[in-house]
């Protein structure tokens, strides 16, 4: 009975976040009763068919400026934590994430260098880098049947090191405008969220995360292990594979579309599993769930509370980081089980 | 009786060290075969090689007619080899119900079917390890975690069981539960194949024995318990004596000083 409640909620809470966050804004104007207002009357059209005049600013409001925004932020949230919790089952690693491996940074790269010598799509870019970066970070912590997570790990680290520094010098070269554009972009931002780039980021964001929800089960032998995947006749490599590649698609996706979104991918999976515990089956379904509902009330924080614009990358640390300490010491969770 | 896994003339070595040296023995079908040695003696290794984890080998091993490195992971393959390693560790503490359900992974593409819950639930309470099914598997004590992953490797039902020590972090109890279970799946078509430590809970359960010395298997059929002690003897460079009991022999050790 608790897990369906459970369950009912990761259904009702994005949809809730969803519905307040359009009431949300930096214009005062269309607020809560605005838009419960808003709904009656449209709800009221579907079925009386009758011609009632919305305003328009409000129409251009909500559908133009918040809901992609909404969409794209939901997106970009779940994405990176079904990201993170995919990496973190299949490497066995609990401080394993999108970043940790290499794959945010890389992304970055590939997308600064598309911003400054605009050859291929950003988004293109972007996912190759992440592929590369993930890529060498797999190749050199590598060896066979016992590659070592804590060597897998520290690669991660090292890539990520050169892609920021291969970042950093592109910064360098670059003019003071395509600069400006690059900070503020790696420094993740929503702003700019438009129908456009809900367009381009829908895809391989839904279409990825569908695959992997296909193979939620897979997860739970892959987080047992190589040898004990093996011992029941599966084979993990073919597996293993798609799956990173898979999470790197969708990383590299919302990397792409709205900038570097640093430490949420590992902090989620933590939350969820704390919540609905370490069964992937519902795990990815609540990674969805939570992590599109935290970035989408972030976000809401960040556009509601501050007269000005602060870059979601530094809100997701500042209000994650108390939130996944107080979760971390409230359950004790030890990894030295 | 018949031969089932065949080994021919097969060597392997860590990069200079070598392990096993032309090693030549077969495993009979429907058996519970026991191979016993030293630690380090390259038990665990001739494990590896069995259950398809290493396969940088010399030589040849036939299960069936079919090589080794030829036999395919899943539920097509002809013969379903299910086997056990020495440790294990788990980063996440999944419940032990979802643990088993794992061991089910092969049969179907995507979502666990009825079938599978059934077969799950059979032997956790076969083990009588129904009562921890939604216990964490991390919190269990290493003799339960054992059991627990034995239980994993036998939903899938294999044609073909190796075990590296199955008992070696179980009381008694368990000991006895174990070997008792793997002697019905012997009686029911399966073929056991198990490196154990203990030599009178081999003796009293296993078909065929084995001892590994000097980088090679060495047959163990003497009936006569002299010949017995002195290989074992040997092998456990260690004085043993031997007791007989209802027409049984058990082997104990000598104490050096009494």
């Amino acid at each position: 009975m608790q897990r369906h409640f459970k369950i009912l909620l990761l259904v009702l809470m994005p949809l809730a976040v969803v519905f307040f966050s359009l009431s949300l804004g930096s214009t005062g104007y269309v607020g809560l009763s605005d838009l419960a207002h808003y709904t009656r009357t449209a709800i009221q059209d579907l079925f009386v068919k009758e011609l009632t005049e919305a305003p328009m600013e409000m129409e251009i409001i909500l559908w133009q400026v918040r809901l992609p925004r909404i969409l794209l932020t939901f997106m970009v949230g779940a994405a990176l934590a079904v990201s993170g919790g995919v990496l973190q089952a299949i490497f066995r690693n609990p401080i394993v994430d999108p970043f940790s491996l290499g794959i945010s940074s890389g992304a970055a790269f590939g997308a600064a260098l598309s911003m400054l010598v605009p050859l291929i799509p950003i988004n293109f870019s972007a996912f190759l880098f992440g592929v590369l970066a993930v890529g060498i970070t797999y190749v050199v912590s590598y060896s066979g049947v016992r590659t070592s997570l804590i060597t897998m790990v520290l690669a991660g680290m090292i890539i990520t090191g050169v892609f920021t520094a291969f970042l950093t010098v592109l910064q360098y070269l670059s003019d003071p405008y395509k600069l400006q554009a690059i900070v503020q972009w790696t420094m993740g931002n929503l702003h700019t969220a438009s129908w456009d780039k809900v367009q381009t980021a829908f895809l391989p964001i839904i279409g990825g995360l569908a695959v992997i929800a296909a193979f939620r089960w897979k997860l739970n032998l892959l987080a047992l292990g190589d040898q004990e995947a093996m011992a029941v006749g599966v084979n993990p490599r073919n597996i293993k594979f798609a799956l990173v590649g898979l999470a790197t698609m969708i990383t590299a996706s919302a990397v792409a579309s709205v900038g570097m979104i640093s430490l949420f991918g590992l902090i989620v999976p933590h939350i969820s599993r704390i919540v609905f515990g370490p069964n992937n089956e519902i795990g990815i379904f609540a990674n969805m769930s939570i992590g599109g509902t935290f970035l989408l009330l972030i976000d809401d924080f960040s556009r509601a509370v501050m007269p000005f614009e602060i870059p979601i990358g530094v809100f997701t640390m500042i209000l994650g980081a108390p939130l996944f300490i107080y979760l971390m010491r409230k359950n004790a969770v030890n990894w030295n089980a | 009786m018949k031969e089932l896994i065949q080994i021919h003339n097969l060597s392997f070595s860590f990069g200079k060290q070598q392990v096993l040296v032309g090693l030549t023995a077969n495993f009979y079908a429907k058996e519970l075969t026991v191979i016993l040695g030293r630690n380090g003696s390259g038990k665990s290794t001739l494990f590896n090689i069995l259950s398809g984890m290493e396969r940088q080998y010399n030589g040849s091993v036939l299960f069936g007619d079919q090589d080794r490195k030829h036999i395919k992971l899943g539920k097509n393959s002809p013969l379903r080899i299910g086997f056990m390693a020495q440790f294990h560790q788990t980063t996440f503490p999944f419940t032990v119900f979802d643990v088993v359900l794992t061991g089910r992974a092969s049969f179907s593409r995507f979502a666990p079917r009825q079938v599978d819950l059934d077969l799950v639930a059979e032997n956790l309470r076969a083990f009588g390890l129904w009562h921890l099914k939604d216990k964490p598997y991390t919190a269990l004590s290493g003799g339960e975690r054992q059991l627990v992953l034995l239980c994993r490797i036998l939903v899938q039902q294999p044609d073909v069981l190796l075990l590296d020590e199955p008992t070696n972090h179980l009381d008694l109890h368990y000991q006895v539960a174990v070997m008792e279970h793997l002697k019905r799946l012997v009686e029911t078509g399966t073929t056991v194949v198990s490196v154990m430590h203990d030599p009178n809970l081999a003796l009293l359960y296993g078909d065929r024995f084995y001892v590994m010395q000097d980088k090679k298997l060495h047959g163990l059929e003497e009936k006569d318990p002299a010949v017995l002690l002195s290989t074992l003897e040997n092998t456990y460079n260690v004085a043993l004596t031997d007791v007989q009991h209802d027409g049984r022999t058990l082997i104990i050790p000598k104490r050096k000083r009494l």
